[in-house]
C-alpha cells in the first residue's frame, strides 16, 4: 500500500494507513490508519485487547509493523525505536509513569534530555520552570517525585515528553489512575496544549472523556478501526458504545433488596486506626457495618486509606485501635479472617498474590483456607476439579490451568484471582477494584458475580475508583477521606457532585 | 480518510479469550537455543582458560588432554570425585533449600565445620565405649543437629530482627572456623607435642566403603538426601508452601501460611543437610578435625547450587563437575607444573559464562 495525497488542507502531524501486526497467530492490528492534526485532540478508544497498545507501540518504535506507511508532516517514516520516535517528535506518557521517585523533578528530566556528562542542572531547571509556565502545568522543578500525587507525577511526564521537543503527544490511558477532581485538572493541562498547537492523542475507554476533549475519535475493536477519526457530537453514547464493544450493552440490574440489620454484620469495624507501611496513620477511627447481602462501596481519592482499610479487614494488616470482626468472629490475623469466610480481591494482584513461577493451578490453594491434603502431598486432583467448576461458575475464562503467572497480562492475571476469590462460598467478599484491567465483557461478568454474591446473603465492600460502578452497584457508597469515613450516602441519595466534595474536601 | 464513516455494527464478540498455550515447536526452539548457549558459554570458558593457561608457558590443549586422562581414565581418580562429591553435593543441598524459600545461605562453610566439630565431639566421646554402628549413628545426629544450630542464629537473627541472612550467615563461617581452632588448639587437642588436632575417631565409627572400591557410603547419603530433598520440594505441602514463600512472601502471608515458620525450617533443615556434609567429611575423608578442615566445601557447595540453579537433581551433576575439577586441580600440579589453583579461574570462569548467558526470559500474553 502507498501513501495517498492527503485532501486535507492542512497537513496532519502524523498519518498512518495499512498498519498489521500479528503475533504468532493473532492479528493485533489490522490494516489500520489515522491521523492527527496539530492543535487537536484526538481520541483513541477501544476495549482492552482491541489492539491498542499494540497501535500506540508501533507508532512509538517499540514495534515495527508488519506492512503499514507513516508519514510524520508529510514525510515517510517509520520510526525503529523510541528514540527515533521522539526525533521525530512523537512522544509517549505510559501509563506506568516511569520516573525515579527518589530524584527530584529536574533530575528526572534531565534523565530523558541528551545531556552529556555534565547535568547542568541548575540551567536546566530554569528550563524546566519556564516550560512548566508556558504550557501551564504547574510543576516545581525542585520537588523530589515521591513526594507528588499521581497526578502531578503525569504532569512531569508531560513535561518530559515536550521538552524533549515532542510535537505529538500520546497519553496511555492517563485518566485511569486519577480522581474525578484530578480528571479535571489533566483534561484541562491536555486543552492548554491543544491550543498551544500541538497535536494529543488520549487513550481511553470512558466515554465522558471523549465527549470532554475530543476533537476527533478512532474506535479500534478487536485489531481493526470502527470509526476514523470521526466527530464525536455525530454519534449518540450508544452508537459510540456499539463501536467500541460490538453489541450494546444491557444495563446492570442491581436489585436493591432490603437490607436485613438484626442479623450480626458480615464485616463489623469499630473505632479502627491503623498505620500505613510507612508508619503513617492510614486510618483514624473507621467504624463501619456491612450486613449479609449489602454491598457497600468505598469511594475515594488514591491513597485515602482503601488499601489499609482492606487489609485490616482481612487481618493482613494490625490494627492499632478498635476491633474488627467478620460475621461474629474476631479477626487479628489472615487465617482467622478465612476462617471466619472472609475473601478478597487485592488492590495490586501481581505484587499482593502472585508468585510468577507458578501456574495457574497452583495459585488455586493460595486463598487462606488449609490446603487440600493428599498424604503429606497437596491433593492437586482435587483442585484442578475444584478449579474447573470455579471456572465454569463464574465464567471469566481464566487461561489454562498450566500456564505460568509469569506469561500472563494483568487482566488475565486478575481473572485467575477473581476465579479463585469468588468462587469460594464467603461470608464477605471484599474486592479492590475487582474491574482492573478487564474488558467490557469481563467486567460486566465480575460485576455480576458479585452481585450474585450478595444476593446469596455475603456481605460486600467494593473499593473501586469509578464512580458510575459504585452508583450501580452499591446498597451505599461510604466515602473515604485523609484515613477516615467522610460520609455515607445511601443507594437513592447517590448523587456525583456530592461524592465528589465528599472525596476531595471530606464534606458534602 | 477522516471523514465520519458509519458506526459499524459487528456481531456479538466473544469477550478476551483465555490465552492459548504456546505452541510445542516453539518449546522445542527454546530448549534448543538454550542448548547452544550452555554449549558456547562452556566452550567460551575453557577459551579464556586456555589463553591464560598459555600465558603460563603450558599447551592448553595439552592441559586439557591431562584434565581428562588423569580425572576420567584413572579408577583412583574416580574414587577420588565420587568421595570428594558426597559432602560438596550435601553443601549445595543446604544452598537449595532455603533458596526455595527466597533466602540466600552463604553459611554453608560455616555451618560444615560446625557439623563436623559436633560429629568430632560426640565420636571423641563415645567411640571408645559403644559399638561403632551406633557411634556412626549419633555423631550424624551430632552433626545434623549443631548444622542446624548454627544455620538457626542465622536465622533468629533474620526472623526477630530482619537482619539479612546472606550477611550472617557469611560472618558465622568465620566464627565457626574460630571455634574449630579453639577446640583444636586447647580442650580437644590430642596432645600438646603434636600438630595442634584431634586424634582421629575410632575405625569402627569411621564411614564404611562400598565393597573394593573405596568409595564410602557417603555417597549414597548423598545421592538419597537429593532424592529425598527433591521429593519434599517438589511433591509435599511443606514444598510447595516453601515455593510461595520464595516467590513472593506477600502472596504467602495473604494466604495465611505460616512464613516465619516456613523460613525458619528451610534455614535450619539447610544447615541440618550441611552438618551432614561435615560428618561426611569427617568420617570418611578427614577421620579428624585439624585447621583447615574441609577445604572450602561449604563454598564450592554454594557455586554447585547456583550452577545447578537451586534444583536438587542437576545439583548431583554440578558436584560431580566440582568435584572432577578439583580432583583435576590436584593432577595438573602434579603433571603440568602448573598451580593447583589454576583450577579455581576454570571453575569461576565456568561459573560466571553459565549463569550470565543460559538465563531465558518469558514473554507475556
Amino acid at each position: 500500500m502507498t501513501p495517498e495525497s492527503t485532501s486535507d488542507a492542512v497537513t496532519p502531524l502524523l498519518k498512518i494507513g495499512g498498519f498489521t501486526k500479528r503475533f504468532a497467530d493473532v492479528v493485533a492490528n489490522d490494516d489500520v490508519g489515522f491521523d492527527v492534526r496539530a492543535g487537536e485532540v484526538h481520541a483513541l478508544v477501544g476495549e482492552n485487547g482491541a489492539g491498542k497498545s499494540t497501535l500506540l507501540k508501533m507508532i512509538y518504535g517499540v514495534y515495527t509493523p508488519d506492512s503499514g506507511w507513516m508519514l510524520v508532516e508529510d514525510h515517510e517514516a517509520t520510526p525503529g525505536s523510541p528514540a527515533e520516535a521522539r526525533a521525530l517528535g512523537i512522544g509517549m506518557v505510559f501509563q506506568d509513569l516511569r520516573l525515579v521517585p527518589a530524584l527530584t523533578v529536574t533530575e528526572n528530566i534531565a534523565l530523558a534530555m541528551d545531556t552529556g556528562w555534565n547535568l547542568k542542572l541548575d540551567a536546566l531547571a530554569t528550563r524546566v520552570s519556564d516550560a512548566s509556565q508556558r504550557f501551564g502545568l504547574g510543576v516545581d522543578p525542585a520537588a523530589l517525585v515521591r513526594h507528588l500525587s499521581i497526578g502531578e507525577r503525569q504532569r512531569v511526564e508531560i513535561l518530559k515528553v515536550l521538552m524533549t521537543g515532542a510535537k505529538l503527544v500520546i497519553l496511555d490511558e492517563p485518566t485511569s489512575v486519577l480522581a474525578p477532581q484530578e480528571v479535571d485538572a489533566l483534561l484541562g493541562v491536555v486543552r492548554h496544549l491543544r491550543d498551544q498547537g500541538l497535536g494529543i492523542v488520549i487513550v481511553t475507554h470512558k466515554l465522558r472523556e471523549v465527549r470532554a476533549i475530543a476533537d476527533r475519535v478512532t474506535v479500534l475493536r478487536g485489531g481493526k478501526t470502527v470509526l476514523v477519526g470521526a466527530t464525536p457530537g455525530d454519534y449518540t453514547d450508544d452508537e459510540l458504545i456499539e463501536a467500541m464493544v460490538g453489541r450494546s450493552v444491557p444495563p446492570l440490574i442491581a436489585l436493591r433488596d432490603a437490607v436485613d440489620t438484626a442479623v450480626p454484620p458480615a464485616l463489623l469495624m469499630e473505632g479502627v486506626s491503623a498505620n500505613s507501611d510507612r508508619g503513617h496513620q492510614a486510618l483514624t477511627s473507621v467504624t463501619l457495618r456491612v450486613y449479609p447481602g449489602e454491598l457497600v462501596g468505598v469511594a475515594g481519592v488514591a491513597g485515602s486509606g482503601q488499601r489499609e482499610l482492606c487489609e485490616v479487614a482481612m487481618g493482613l494488616r494490625d490494627a492499632s485501635a478498635g476491633t474488627i470482626s467478620v460475621s461474629g468472629s474476631p479477626v487479628t490475623n489472615p487465617k482467622t479472617a478465612a476462617t471466619a469466610g472472609a475473601v478478597c480481591v487485592p488492590e495490586d494482584p501481581v505484587a499482593d498474590s502472585v508468585v510468577s513461577r507458578l501456574s495457574v493451578l497452583e495459585h488455586m490453594p493460595l486463598d487462606g483456607r488449609p490446603i487440600p491434603a493428599s498424604g503429606l502431598g497437596v491433593a492437586w486432583a482435587l483442585i484442578r476439579r475444584r478449579t474447573d467448576e470455579a471456572n465454569a461458575k463464574l465464567g471469566l475464562r481464566m487461561a489454562p490451568k498450566h500456564r505460568k503467572l509469569s506469561e500472563l497480562s494483568g487482566g488475565n492475571i486478575q481473572r485467575v484471582i477473581l476465579t479463585r476469590e469468588l468462587a469460594l462460598d464467603s461470608t464477605l467478599v471484599v474486592a479492590a477494584y475487582p474491574s482492573r484491567g478487564l474488558d467490557a465483557a469481563n467486567v460486566r461478568r465480575t460485576q455480576e458475580v458479585l452481585l450474585e454474591a450478595r444476593s446469596r446473603g455475603a456481605g460486600v465492600l467494593m473499593v473501586s475508583e469509578d464512580l458510575d460502578e459504585l452508583m450501580s452497584m452499591a446498597d451505599r457508597i461510604v466515602v473515604m477521606h485523609d484515613g477516615h469515613i467522610s460520609g455515607e450516602v445511601p443507594a437513592a441519595a447517590f448523587d456525583r457532585q456530592r461524592l465528589g466534595q465528599l472525596m476531595v474536601e471530606g464534606v458534602s | 480518510m477522516s471523514a465520519p464513516t458509519d458506526v459499524m455494527v459487528a456481531e456479538p464478540q466473544a469477550p478476551d479469550p483465555a490465552p492459548a498455550a504456546p505452541a510445542r515447536d516453539e518449546r522445542w526452539l527454546r530448549a534448543g537455543k538454550l542448548a547452544v548457549r550452555w554449549i558456547a558459554a562452556i566452550l567460551g570458558a575453557m577459551i579464556i582458560f586456555s589463553v591464560l593457561v598459555s600465558f603460563q608457558g603450558a599447551n592448553p590443549l595439552e592441559v586439557f588432554a591431562d584434565m581428562w586422562v588423569s580425572t576420567f581414565q584413572r579408577p583412583r581418580s574416580l574414587t577420588e570425585i565420587f568421595i570428594r562429591m558426597a559432602p560438596i553435593t550435601l553443601a549445595a543441598l543446604a544452598v537449595v533449600l532455603p533458596a526455595r524459600a527466597g533466602m540466600m545461605n552463604v553459611g554453608g562453610e560455616g555451618q560444615v565445620i560446625v557439623g563436623a566439630v559436633g560429629a568430632a565431639g560426640v565420636g571423641l566421646a563415645f567411640d571408645q565405649t559403644l559399638p561403632g554402628g551406633l557411634v556412626m549413628v549419633l555423631m550424624a545426629v551430632g552433626a545434623i543437629v549443631a548444622g542446624a544450630a548454627w544455620a538457626g542464629i542465622a536465622a533468629l537473627l533474620r526472623l526477630v530482627f530482619n537482619v539479612n541472612e546472606a550477611v550472617t550467615t557469611l560472618l558465622l563461617n568465620f566464627v565457626a572456623l574460630d571455634l574449630l581452632l579453639f577446640l583444636i588448639y586447647q580442650p580437644w587437642r590430642e596432645s600438646a607435642a603434636a600438630q595442634p588436632s584431634t586424634r582421629e575417631v575410632a575405625v569402627a565409627a569411621q564411614l564404611p566403603t562400598l565393597g573394593s572400591t573405596g568409595v564410602t557410603v557417603g555417597i549414597i547419603v548423598a545421592v538419597a538426601a537429593v532424592i529425598v530433598l527433591g521429593w519434599a520440594l517438589t511433591r509435599t505441602r511443606w514444598g510447595y508452601r516453601l515455593g510461595v514463600v520464595g516467590g513472593n512472601p506477600e502472596a504467602a502471608r495473604r494466604a495465611a501460611m505460616p512464613v516465619t515458620m516456613l523460613l525458619l525450617s528451610a534455614l535450619l533443615v539447610g544447615g541440618a543437610l550441611a552438618g551432614l556434609a561435615g560428618w561426611i567429611e569427617l568420617s570418611a575423608v578427614e577421620l579428624k578435625l585439624r585447621p583447615g578442615f574441609g577445604t572450602q566445601i561449604g563454598y564450592i557447595g554454594f557455586l554447585a547450587s547456583w550452577l545447578a540453579r537451586h534444583r536438587p537433581l542437576p545439583v548431583l551433576v554440578a558436584s560431580f563437575v566440582l568435584a572432577a575439577l578439583s580432583v583435576a586441580a590436584d593432577s595438573l600440579q602434579l603433571d603440568s607444573g602448573l598451580p593447583a589453583s589454576t583450577i579455581n579461574i576454570l571453575t569461576a570462569l565456568l561459573l560466571v559464562a553459565v549463569l550470565g548467558w543460559t538465563t531465558m526470559k518469558g514473554k507475556k500474553t
